[in-house]
């Protein structure tokens, strides 16, 4: 069975070559727009996708931009760099049909902007800062459920009474019953698009960081995103919260129970400023 | 026959049998359905934290983001349609958790806990309820008979 799931990460689509040579000037600290607009110009999707995300009222441009360049003039380069990811990962969640955990792919979608909406807050009341890094691992954190689907929708008999009736989270669940579980299907995903490290870990851990040998932010911000996202009510899918709660999470951000309350409501305002995201697949 | 969609922290009422009340991705947050059989009048609040103290000024823009805001809202919108708090039958569902949140946050049942305070605050029966766990829940609420039904993410549908 393993060899099987394992084979179909060969099936996923590519990456958008355009996104991964965007992100590549865009690491150079002397990137110039006209090499942006030089890369993007012949790629007609992932222009019409940055121009619709970048559009959306969550980046807060003062005026509608309505050109590629314009685009990429005006947003500054986190938030350039958060419309392009947004606009590769949106392409290749286009592609699946989300079967196995929900019903349809809009709906994995939705949820994983949503994570990466919530990434940010829990990121600026955290450390008082955004972060780009994780924004992207949190906007790919669930892609493994893309490959695994089909094969929980077979399983789910068995999955399900492991989860209700034996107390197992839904990845424990997964693990017995298919040999893996979609988080570590989702690392090795990353591998293939050629994530870095940081970005593949914090998918591979994204419901258990603390079996990270070292205690580095980035996974524990995606499993807190993760989870006070999917607590709202926005999750992602059939595992909905069966998962367990690390309560060293707590005193590691110092939070409080009031903390994530406003979260709940930042994350909601953020879906609402950024609904013309959300809906792109 | 028409579905209303009831948004997270958002709240609908109607008269017309034709509609449908429905909502999707109830986590910890809680759907509250009241009905009154006689006025054939209804109402769906999909509210998403338990006390408005937390942010009064969000309370008073969205007053069905809370539990002691959004139900008194969702029963004076029924009365405004004819309902009377003697008639109305109450069913509530969602609040659920994540597994072992003992010592983690508990915002479904602090939300379950502030719901049941209103009510018995207010004599008033909660006549069914499905709550906690740790799934998500739909809810719908026909008012062509006052049926309500939730349906859980693995795909099981049951009568509220």
């Amino acid at each position: 069975m393993i060899d099987k799931i394992l084979n179909s990460i060969k099936n996923i689509p590519a990456f958008p070559e355009t996104v991964q040579r965007l992100m590549a000037l865009l690491n150079r600290d002397d990137y110039s727009v006209r090499d942006l607009a030089a890369v993007v110009r012949y790629d007609q999707a992932i222009t019409a996708n940055i121009l619709r995300i970048a559009n959306a009222a969550y980046f807060g441009l003062r005026e509608k931009v309505k050109s590629i360049e314009q685009a990429l003039a005006l947003l500054g380069r986190q938030n350039l760099i958060r419309t392009i990811q947004t606009a590769g990962v949106s392409r290749v969640f286009r592609a699946t049909s989300g079967q196995g955990y929900v019903s349809t792919g809009s709906e994995l979608w939705q949820h994983s902007v949503a994570v990466a909406l919530m990434s940010q807050i829990l990121s600026r009341r955290i450390r008082g800062e955004e972060d780009t890094v994780l924004y992207t691992a949190a906007l790919l954190h669930d892609v493994g459920k893309m490959v695994l689907g089909e094969y929980v929708q077979d399983a789910m008999t068995g999955i399900l009474e492991l989860v209700t009736g034996r107390g197992y989270t839904f990845l424990e669940a997964e693990e017995e019953i298919l040999g893996i579980n979609h988080a570590e299907i989702g690392g090795r995903i990353a591998e293939k698009w050629n994530y870095p490290e940081e970005i593949r870990d914090a998918i591979r851990y994204h419901h258990r960081p603390d079996l990270l040998s070292e205690t580095i932010p980035v996974p524990w911000f995606v499993y807190l995103s993760d989870q006070f996202t999917s607590m709202m009510g926005v999750d992602g899918g059939v595992d909905g919260l069966a998962y367990r709660g690390l309560e060293q999470v707590i005193p590691m951000f110092q939070l409080r129970e009031k903390d994530l309350e406003t979260c709940f409501i930042l994350l909601l305002q953020d879906m609402e400023r950024a609904k013309d995201v959300m809906n792109i697949v | 026959m028409g579905d209303l969609v009831v948004g997270i922290s958002d709240v609908k009422v109607t008269g017309r049998p034709e509609d449908v009340l429905v909502t999707y991705a109830l986590g910890s947050c809680i759907a509250v359905a009241i009905y009154d059989p006689a006025a054939k009048v209804g109402g769906l609040l999909h509210y998403m934290l338990p006390d408005s103290t937390l942010d009064p000024e969000k309370a008073a823009q969205n007053p069905a983001m809370f539990a002691d805001t959004g139900i008194p809202l969702l029963f004076k919108s029924c009365y405004k349609l004819g309902a009377e708090k003697r008639r109305i039958v109450v069913r509530a569902a969602g609040g659920a958790s994540i597994l072992d949140d003992t010592n983690f946050f508990r915002i479904g049942q602090k939300n379950i806990m502030a719901m049941r305070k209103i009510f018995w605050k207010n004599n008033v029966m909660i006549e069914n309820e499905d709550t906690g766990g740790n799934f998500n829940r739909t809810v719908r609420l026909h008012l062509l008979n006052g049926r309500a039904f939730v349906k859980t993410a693995g795909g099981c549908i049951k009568e509220l």
